[in-house]
């Protein structure tokens, strides 16, 4: 099945730049719909107003972790099913279990590149 | 009981508590030059007043023994502190090193916003004539904003020296008064401990990614 170019797609990060890296890859790959969050706490909040198909977020924010907002999302009857990929320097194989427990459909760690993101949001939303 | 006049002790009348002498006239009427010890400790006597009323001059008992040691221990722990220049760190290089760092996180931000703009506006170039010269200015502004690195590596280089003085300092420091740490972590801190093992906050690994994304994949294949 091929990607739907026209789902919305929040990035969540709280770095601007990083968002805007993402933002730029998204549009190589022909996602023009993209929203922003600087940390969980807005993630959810842009989450319970708008119906995404993916969530790109970062794992060490504040005041609301990447990591909060997987298991709020996936505790959420209305937001569960959302697909979940995990662009984060938490490279530790502890996070990335506890991210697979808790849900999680892909972990990208960083730094990463264009190839490795197309080929994360390819498994989770083309399949 | 100590002596009524601090500055005096029962022998060697004339003889100052820190160790200078007063002038005191020769046998032949000319005045003699002070003699100046400068110990870097003050000499601490004590003079002991007898039951008869006089001032005696006994030997240290035990517990004068470890009043003498804990005066020795507070003008060298005086020391210690002096030769931290506590005042100097904090009015002058600890301020350089928030303003340094906070320079280079604003000419990074720069570099990078104008990396990516420039890169933006290659991207919407339209192609036909004059598309090369056109990236190739482009470029070229890349290569002006990558300049960055410098300035940001001189800042830095001034800020890790800044840090090398205050850990060496310190060391200094705490060697010279053996200085031990208090039990415990304040709260502040306690709860930073807390929330980071609980979110298993554990940032960037140093020399890179601490599981390399082949190995990620692996997980969720």
């Amino acid at each position: 099945m091929a990607l739907d170019l026209s789902m919305p797609i929040l990035v969540v990060d709280d770095y601007q730049t990083m968002v805007r890296i993402i933002r730029n890859l998204l549009k190589q790959l022909g996602f023009e719909d993209v929203d922003d969050a600087s940390d969980g706490t807005a993630a959810l909040a842009r989450l319970k107003g708008r119906k995404y198909g993916l969530v790109i977020s970062d794992w060490n924010m504040e005041p609301m972790t990447g990591y909060e907002l997987l298991r709020h999302v996936r505790a959420d009857e209305g937001l569960r099913t959302t697909p979940f990929i995990m662009v984060t320097a938490e490279s530790k194989t502890e996070n990335v279990i506890a991210a697979k427990k808790a849900g999680v459909n892909n972990y990208i760690v960083k730094p990463f590149n264009a190839a490795t993101l197309k080929s994360k949001i390819e498994a989770v939303c083309g399949a | 009981m100590a002596s009524a006049d601090p500055e005096r002790d029962a022998v060697g009348a004339g003889r100052l508590r820190n160790g200078r002498s007063r002038e005191q006239p020769a046998l032949n009427g000319s005045k003699t030059e002070r003699r100046e010890t400068s110990p870097k400790r003050p000499t601490v006597r004590m003079t002991l007043m007898g039951r008869d009323g006089r001032l005696q001059n006994s030997s240290p008992s035990a517990m004068v023994k470890e009043l003498l040691d804990i005066a020795e221990y507070i003008a060298s722990l005086r020391d210690a502190i002096a030769l931290l220049r506590a005042n100097e760190l904090t009015r002058d290089r600890l301020p350089m090193v928030h303003e340094e760092l906070s320079e280079v996180v604003a000419a990074t931000a720069g570099a990078t916003n104008s990396i990516m703009n420039t890169a933006e506006a290659i991207l919407a170039l339209p192609e036909g004539k004059g598309y090369r010269d056109a990236v190739e200015t482009k470029i070229y502004d890349i290569f002006e904003a990558c300049t960055f690195q410098d300035i940001t590596g001189q800042r830095i280089a001034k800020v890790a020296e800044a840090m090398s003085q205050l850990e060496g300092r310190l060391a200094r420091f705490t060697a010279a008064v053996k200085a031990r740490d208090a039990a415990g972590i304040d709260d502040q801190e306690s709860d930073r401990r807390k929330r980071n093992e609980s979110l298993l906050l554990n940032g960037p690994q140093m020399g890179g990614p601490a599981t390399a994304q082949d190995a990620i994949d692996a997980l969720f294949a």
